[in-house]
């Protein structure tokens, strides 16, 4: 039964992978695309791997998603202006040539079904039982908490944990230096939508509890900084879409703050251990569990403002570069 | 491997950087430029304290959390990573400055890119982090930084060619990370440890170890621009900014190729062929005379230098046939590996200074001219006579006389192939480097030729042409300790090895 399962699985996967890649029109792309993120989060729990499950679910389906709607207002013919860019781009694209196409085409398709298999015997070769989990769970008693992911990722491998908090800093710094350096446009008016404010009210404590409970839970069970932050982040872009923009409301300095404090935070906290004698991240034993969890805290604190951030810069990349300039 | 002496440099030369860059987004943009150009100093500073250090105690490492691998991470600096540490704190710190005084002489304009200091700095510890790991999913998240900072790098500019360059660049970085990482997940799967050292231990034969290091070399060569997945790098460093071009060339793109030669020399020795040499060398050298031939035929600067830079990373592929040692040779009687690890790494450093300072320059003509099509190039000896001295000595160096480092790194491909009997690659080193000197005298006719009309250039900063001036004189300079370097070189235990492939034997080919 449990096999059945795993086998529509892993056909529903690629199915919907293809399908995302094939279909005619943007928007069928990106519902296929979180129907595939979906698909894959259920992948990773058959495999046991909950917390994956629950990031890959928050970020693939949730946060990519919400990008995604949001750029394809972009590619929707709105204004005129819009629509020329539209048919700019569809006449940019090569025009339908399917002859031309069909050897190079069925060259590469050869190409990549025999790099398939070959992976495939690659896969099947790896033998069983491989694995760190044993060692990690050797030291758990060491760790300062008894969630294996959270011991690897917080305490035994903090040094990548540290980098890839970075990497979603530099993200957004990625994302100011394609769009110029214009930071934190002034918000548009406070929605009037009795509805929308009606959803926001609700949503946001209790998007703020669920999140602090994945947070706290992470030194148990599956959650932690990473699936909490998502989760916050949803807050802040409820509130930008609300017409509430948090960076706009919040004073430049605060905003700065919450955006570096989860790795600046862990990198004071590594330096201190330094000079106290001891390696980078390398927590006292007594402490490690009290220290995860402020560090986690941190991170999610700093990861939700990155992807808010993240969030409005693109929303307003969007609304064109007159308005932009009109409202500064 | 884990009782080598401890020190807190590896961290520090992580940490630092990056502290520094969180730092400097609090400020406004030219508080910013200080406190970037401050934090540069410093990292540099830092660099070659710790370089030093490695020079007194020989080889140290930091074990990350106090967790000694498999589980935990191990950062190591022997003297192959402190070399490659100083190379890019000294190439760094000019180009640094180079930026300060180039962007605030264009502040008024264009405001300056205050950005460009925090994604430097992260680059740098990206930079780091990737000489010092020792994990090779580590290196994964390494390659990750560098890539997004080097892609945001790119299209600081703003200007449509850099953004359409960029999204080429991304696409073609993300490709090679998750080419990457499918390798490290396999060897994850059938090892259960990422450590490169117990990796080289344990790693046996067979499909899985085979197919990893197909598609890590693969991810690599995309990363690094080997022929033939060049294609991204001569839009992307052509329309970047001066400094971040010269970034770009000089450093960025070494990174990958240290990896690939760590991980080919450490790890995956069970699996590699002969075969396999032959063909990562014949890559490398269509990729140098392609490449040579491409800077040949463009008609603006910046594309000639970018072009360039995918033939001089050809010869660093050409080192890899004459690492793997033939059927029934061993690593004691191949006396080729010295020199050959010498040529290696003479090009890498070589190339950093020169086109670091070819770049630089050409971001001075551009300021100067407005362009940088070259028949625009004329009386630039009667114009910018130091910028024209700094574009005639780096490229000297590229070309490989003597008594460049060019030379040096070229000098000892030569001796290393002719001494392992690999024959074939000598013509391609000699005709690589006549067509480079094909381009570089192009330009230096062009240099010299009387002006057609006059006062078309503006004035630049001199401060700013003696920095491009210095990195170019750097490229000889280089050559002064070499006994020194090599000597120094010699007490890391990767340098001067080779691969015994036929003894090992691999899935595919030998077994």
């Amino acid at each position: 039964m449990s096999v059945l399962i795993d086998i529509i699985l892993a056909i529903l996967a690629v199915y919907l992978a293809l399908q995302s890649l094939l279909a005619p029109r943007l928007t069928q792309s990106v519902f296929l695309f979180f129907a595939f993120g979906l698909a894959l989060a259920l992948a990773w729990i058959r495999l046991g791997a909950v917390d994956v499950a629950i990031t890959e679910a928050a970020i693939a389906a949730g946060f990519l998603g919400v990008l995604f709607l949001d750029a394809l207002r972009d590619f929707s013919p709105r204004g005129s202006e819009k629509k020329e860019n539209l048919e700019a781009v569809q006449n940019a694209l090569p025009k339908n040539n399917t002859k031309s196409l069909l050897l190079p085409g069925m060259a590469l398709m050869l190409g990549l079904g025999l790099f398939l298999l070959i992976a495939l015997e690659a896969v099947w070769k790896i033998p069983d039982g491989g694995g760190l989990t044993a060692a990690a769970e050797a030291l758990l008693p060491e760790s300062g908490v008894e969630h294996p992911v959270t011991a690897v990722l917080l305490n035994f491998r903090a040094y990548d944990t540290w980098l890839e908090i970075g990497v979603i800093l530099l993200g957004l710094l990625a994302v100011f230096a394609v769009g110029g350096i214009k930071i934190y446009r002034k918000p548009v008016m406070a929605t009037q939508d009795p509805l929308l404010r009606q959803v926001i009210l609700f949503f946001t404590p209790v998007l703020f509890l669920f999140g602090a409970f994945l947070l706290y839970i992470g030194k148990t069970g599956p959650g932690g900084a990473f699936q909490a932050a998502v989760l916050w982040g949803a807050i802040g872009i409820l509130l930008h879409l609300g017409g509430r923009p948090v960076f706009s409301m919040i004073p430049r300095w605060l905003g700065q703050l919450l955006l570096t404090i989860g790795l600046g935070f862990f990198l004071i906290l590594g330096f201190l251990f330094i000079a106290g004698g001891a390696t980078l991240f390398e927590y006292p034993p007594a402490h490690a569990g009290v220290l995860i969890l402020i560090v986690e805290t941190m991170a999610a604190i700093s990861i939700a403002a990155a992807l808010t951030a993240i969030f409005a810069n693109l929303n307003q990349m969007n609304e064109g570069p007159n308005e932009i300039e009109s409202t500064n | 491997m884990t009782d080598l002496p401890t020190s807190p440099f590896p961290a520090l030369l992580v940490g630092l950087p990056i502290l520094l860059a969180t730092l400097s987004l609090f400020f406004s943009a030219r508080v910013k430029a200080l406190v970037g150009l401050t934090g540069c100093l410093l990292t540099a500073g830092l660099a070659l304290i710790a370089f030093f250090e490695v020079t007194q105690r020989g080889t140290v490492i930091h074990i990350l959390g106090g967790w000694e691998p498999p589980l935990g991470i191990l950062l190591r600096m022997d003297s192959l990573a402190a070399v490659f540490i100083a190379m890019t704190a000294v190439v760094g710190f000019f180009i640094s400055l180079y930026a300060w005084r180039y962007f605030r002489a264009q502040a008024a304009t264009t405001g300056g890119f205050p950005l460009f200091w925090p994604l430097w700095l992260f680059l740098w510890a990206g930079l780091n982090g990737l000489f010092l790991s020792n994990d090779l999913f580590n290196l994964f998240v390494t390659i990750e930084v560098i890539g997004i900072c080097a892609v945001a790098l790119a299209v600081l500019s703003g200007k449509t060619g850099a953004l359409f360059a960029g999204l080429r660049y991304l696409l073609a970085a993300i490709a090679g990370s998750m080419a990457y990482l499918f390798g490290v997940a396999l060897l994850y799967g059938s090892t259960g440890t990422l450590d490169l050292g117990l990796l080289g231990q344990v790693l046996e034969p067979g499909t899985t170890t085979t197919f990893s290091l197909l598609v890590i070399t693969l991810g690599l060569m995309i990363k690094m621009a080997g022929f033939p997945f060049h294609f991204w790098l001569p839009p992307a460093h052509s329309s970047a900014l001066a400094p971040v071009s010269a970034l770009l060339s000089a450093l960025v793109v070494k990174g990958a190729f240290y990896i690939l030669l760590r991980l080919w020399m450490e790890v995956f020795g069970v699996s590699i062929t002969y075969a396999a040499g032959q063909l990562i060398g014949l890559a490398g050298a269509v990729a140098v005379i392609w490449g040579s031939w491409q800077a040949f035929m463009q008609t603006s600067l910046k594309l000639i230098v970018a072009h360039s830079s995918v033939a001089q990373l050809g010869y660093l592929l050409m080192i890899f046939p004459l690492l793997i040692l033939a059927p029934g040779v061993t690593a004691d009687s191949a006396e080729w590996l010295s020199p050959t690890w010498t040529a290696g790494v003479y090009q890498v450093i070589a190339h950093a200074f020169a086109k670091a300072s070819f770049f630089l320059s050409a971001g001075l003509i551009i300021m100067a001219l407005g362009h940088d099509r070259i028949e625009s190039l004329r009386d630039l000896v009667g114009n910018m006579r130091i910028t024209a001295m700094a574009i005639s000595i780096a490229g000297v160096s590229l070309i490989g006389l003597p008594p460049s480092g060019g030379f040096m790194a070229k000098w000892m491909l030569l001796k290393g192939i002719f001494m392992s009997g690999q024959w074939w690659w000598a013509p391609v080193v000699l005709a690589g480097s006549l067509l480079t000197a094909g381009y570089v005298f192009m330009l230096l006719r062009l240099a010299f030729a009387p002006a057609r009309e006059i006062g078309t250039f503006r004035p630049v900063p001199k401060s700013l042409e003696v920095l491009a001036l210095l990195l170019a004189l750097g490229s000889f300079l280089i050559v002064l300790p070499a006994d020194y370097l090599i000597q120094f070189l010699e007490s890391s235990e990767v340098f001067g090895s080779g691969i015994e492939s036929i003894l090992k034997g691999g899935a595919y080919g030998n077994d």
